[in-house]
């Protein structure tokens, strides 16, 4: 049926795997460096900067009731510098036998030509939550109360989300390998997880350099956009490894590379079209979605983007080496 | 094709049934989507009980959501999550930090009898007590408003500040030192944690607790600048009232009423009430209470105490406008996507693009119609499964049209070519689709809040979008097949494409 375009593919991957190899292996080496760094960095101390949500603690986001386009008066100049001065001054009260929290440690980041700022202090009660806004509203006010946002995170709540999405992960990974080596072979099932862990390790090596560079943080969305990369890395995978299995028995006279060559070929189109509509909306969600979703959506779109490279690149021209016919 | 009309009714009926049920129900929008706040309360073992169990776990969230309840808050939601955290979420723009502060503390209202013997101590420590909580009270913000408005006529003038070598007198009094570098509002707090700790250790055991409550209220004082807070007692809690005071009175020791180990009020009983103590079961409590103060504690004190203490270990806001923003420009920008893919679908796939983008909106409708039914509550990691859905689904369209493309490059007659394309693209799809169900369930029944509704988004889309690919797509496309005006190559492949002689 297919025999008369498998005799010439048009493409043939495996005459340029070592390109391939050689593009993937530096992009995890640069991955593995940016996550070393991040972890030397003595501000950060682990893989990725880990934001609020892993940490525990406070963020206060408050908008400035000036500037913008209904507001006559621009806002009067603000600096982070000036913020944190002020809140080290700032004397909190704690519940009796408690020590009020030590603001000296808060970050503040300005955004949005000062119109509005983040601040990232300790964890603190809803009392003391308020004093730091009131306190805010005297020197910076008036703020406006629809802008206002204050997320407090227990440290434990982080630790626990990590522990369950990793475990949750490791759990998948297995289940997954287990049905591949049972719809196809032990040698596939090792592929495919190659693949996953190439394209999360691209995924996190970004966000890595991120941190270091322009003090991105990871979030808990960070950690579902991870698992959605999985995913979407193993069916990708999946896929030409259907149709490697199908040319298999096809040409089975033919040597692995050959088979494998017609089989990427074949699904190419496929590859590259379904990436395509899935980074569509991605796209859009980055450029035009709402602030909460762009690092999320950048995750995603490098994320499927390296999923399918790996799945076309990496899959098949490591096949050849593990199987002889 | 008695087949393909009965497909045909199905698909029509279910998409009819869901458009009605999205109609009446709607979607359920996450507190990230539409703006509110959401707390976490961990429930604390304390005492002999090493571990909260489940029944302690409801208990607590009984008397909290009496508490809920009695904040007046609208369309708040408490739920137990795991074994031993409750979450409550209240959307809009709602003030997060009374709730938590309300359903925060524990409000165990104790009445405790002065040791015999302690009068003189105590004599000392009461007045220091008071003026300490006068000038607090004059320190808070709004305080000081209120009490300029209405002067209180024949009271003397309360205290609004306190001089330095007072301050000082009274910390070398009670033995302790002045953090350097402190303010007055951090000095005097630390004096009243120190004189309500003396002033507790001069109280004997609890002999009235607030489980003998059948209703608080609140009233103004006298002086109409601050607010007490009125009991009633059941009879047994009556009959204690009556022994406690009667105990008491014309003996110059006080009534202590303790909330969680805060003693808010001192009262001594007049002689009068030696024969008899005070009956009629009801009292009441004078602490300076401000207006919210007052409410809160009549909420407390309703609802009763908590079997257990808990600890807010998170507090997430959401403006309402934040969450308002998102939406509006996610959903734009979604739907955005949404339309380029089947633009894509129509231009790359002709006349199989259009019935593909037909069934794809199809499975739009029946995925947002599962939320409304089940229900699921969309969030921002649901949205995303819900893309990731959306994807695999064009996916599995665009395996079997490149199937059918290849059939008939190769030279197979359209209807062939369909069928075979279908069943080609058969198990690759399934194994896609299987491996990312396998993922699902794992991240359900291990992951945390969050990814759980990423979890169920995804299974969800997976699920439906094997039943359109496979049932949707290929009847729409039979369908069409049967008229001969449709059965034409090039609707399905550019002519420069065909094999030569097939055409």
């Amino acid at each position: 049926m297919t025999v008369a375009s498998s005799l010439s593919p048009r493409f043939r991957i495996n005459s340029h795997r070592w390109l391939a190899w050689i593009g993937s292996g530096l992009a995890c080496l640069l991955s593995v460096i940016g996550l070393v760094l991040c972890w030397l960095q003595p501000s950060i101390h682990s893989p990725l900067k880990p934001g609020l949500d892993f940490t525990g603690g406070t963020q206060i986001q408050v908008v400035r009731a000036c500037g913008g386009g209904s507001q006559p008066q621009p806002c009067p100049a603000i600096s982070a510098d000036t913020i944190r001065q002020q809140l080290t001054a700032l004397r909190l009260s704690a519940p009796a036998a408690e020590q009020p929290p030590n603001l000296s440690s808060a970050s503040a980041q300005v955004l949005d030509q000062g119109r509005s700022l983040v601040l990232r202090l300790p964890a603190l009660d809803s009392d003391q939550a308020k004093a730091v806004l009131d306190d805010l509203n005297r020197s910076i006010g008036p703020l406006k109360a629809e802008g206002t946002a204050v997320d407090t995170i227990g440290p434990t709540l982080g630790s626990r989300l990590l522990q369950g999405s990793l475990i949750s992960l490791l759990v998948s990974f297995a289940a997954i390998a287990i049905y591949i080596s049972f719809r196809y072979s032990g040698v596939f099932a090792f592929l495919a997880l190659v693949c996953l862990l190439h394209d999360v390790l691209i995924t996190c090596g970004l966000f890595a350099w991120l941190g270091l560079l322009r003090g991105i943080e990871v979030d808990s969305l960070f950690a579902v956009s991870l698992i959605t990369v999985a995913g979407y890395s193993v069916t990708d995978t999946v896929v030409v490894f259907d149709r490697i299995r199908e040319q298999r028995k096809a040409l089975a006279h033919l040597p692995v590379i050959e088979q494998v060559d017609v089989a990427v070929d074949a699904t190419l189109t496929r590859s590259l079209y379904t990436s395509l509509t899935t980074l569509l909306p991605l796209l859009a969600l980055m450029f035009f979605g709402g602030s909460t979703l762009f690092w999320f959506s950048v995750a995603l779109a490098v994320g499927i983007a390296v999923g399918s490279w790996s799945s076309i690149g990496i899959a098949p021209t490591l096949l050849p080496l593990m199987i002889r016919r | 094709m008695a087949r393909q009309q009965g497909w045909l009714a199905l698909i029509l009926a279910l998409a009819i049934a869901s458009a009605a049920l999205l109609a009446s129900y709607g979607l359920q929008l996450g507190l990230d989507l539409r703006g509110g706040s959401q707390l976490t309360l961990q429930v604390m073992p304390s005492g002999s009980i090493k571990t909260v169990e489940q029944e302690q776990l409801e208990a607590v969230k009984e008397v909290l959501e009496r508490r809920v309840n009695g904040l007046g808050v609208s369309e708040s939601t408490l739920q137990t999550v795991g074994s031993d955290q409750l979450v409550l979420q209240l959307p809009g723009e709602q003030d997060p930090t009374r709730a938590a502060k309300v359903l925060g503390s524990t409000a165990l209202l104790e009445f405790r009898e002065q040791k015999p013997g302690s009068e003189k101590e105590m004599n000392g420590l009461l007045p220091l007590k008071r003026q300490v909580e006068a000038v607090l009270f004059a320190r808070r913000p709004g305080a000081q408003a209120a009490a300029s408005n209405t002067p209180a006529p024949g009271q003397p003038a309360k205290p609004t500040t306190i001089s330095e070598a007072d301050m000082a007198k009274a910390f070398s009094a009670l033995g302790l030192k002045i953090p350097a570098g402190s303010g007055e509002v951090d000095q005097l707090e630390i004096l009243q944690a120190e004189v309500n700790r003396r002033v507790i250790n001069l109280y004997g055991p609890p002999l009235l607790t607030g489980k003998e409550l059948t209703s608080a209220g609140r009233q103004q004082d006298r002086t109409g600048t601050a607010w007490e807070v009125t009991l009633n007692f059941n009879r047994e809690g009556a009959e204690k009232f009556a022994s406690l005071t009667q105990s008491i009175a014309g003996t110059g020791r006080v009534l202590g009423i303790v909330l969680d180990g805060r003693s808010i009020s001192e009262a001594t009983v007049g002689p009068e009430f030696k024969a008899a103590g005070i009956t009629g079961g009801s009292a009441s409590i004078f602490g300076n209470f401000s207006t919210e103060e007052a409410r809160d504690l009549e909420v407390q004190l309703r609802g009763g105490s908590l079997p257990l203490p808990v600890k807010i270990v998170e507090v997430r806001t959401v403006g309402p406008s934040l969450g308002a923003d998102n939406i509006r420009s996610s959903l734009i920008a979604g739907v955005a996507g949404l339309v380029l893919v089947a633009l894509f679908m129509v231009f790359t796939y002709r006349l199989p693009g259009f019935v593909a983008v037909l069934a794809l909106s199809l499975y739009s409708l029946f995925n947002l119609a599962i939320y409304a039914l089940i229900p699921v509550t969309l969030t921002l990691p649901g949205i995303a499964g819900f893309i990731l859905s959306v994807g695999m689904a064009v996916d599995a369209n665009v395996l079997i049209f490149e199937r059918v493309k290849e059939e008939l490059r190769s030279g197979n007659t359209l209807i062939r070519s369909i069928d075979t394309g279908f069943s080609l693209a058969f198990s690759s799809i399934l194994d896609g689709h299987i491996t990312g169900l396998i993922s699902c369930v794992a991240l359900f029944f291990l992951g945390t809040g969050l990814v759980k509704g990423f979890a169920v988004t995804l299974a969800i889309g997976l699920l439906l979008s094997l039943f359109t690919a496979l049932t949707c797509t290929r009847t729409l496309l039979r369908l069409l097949m049967s008229y001969p005006s449709l059965r034409r190559l090039p609707y399905f492949l550019p002519a420069r494409e065909l094999p030569s002689g097939a055409a």
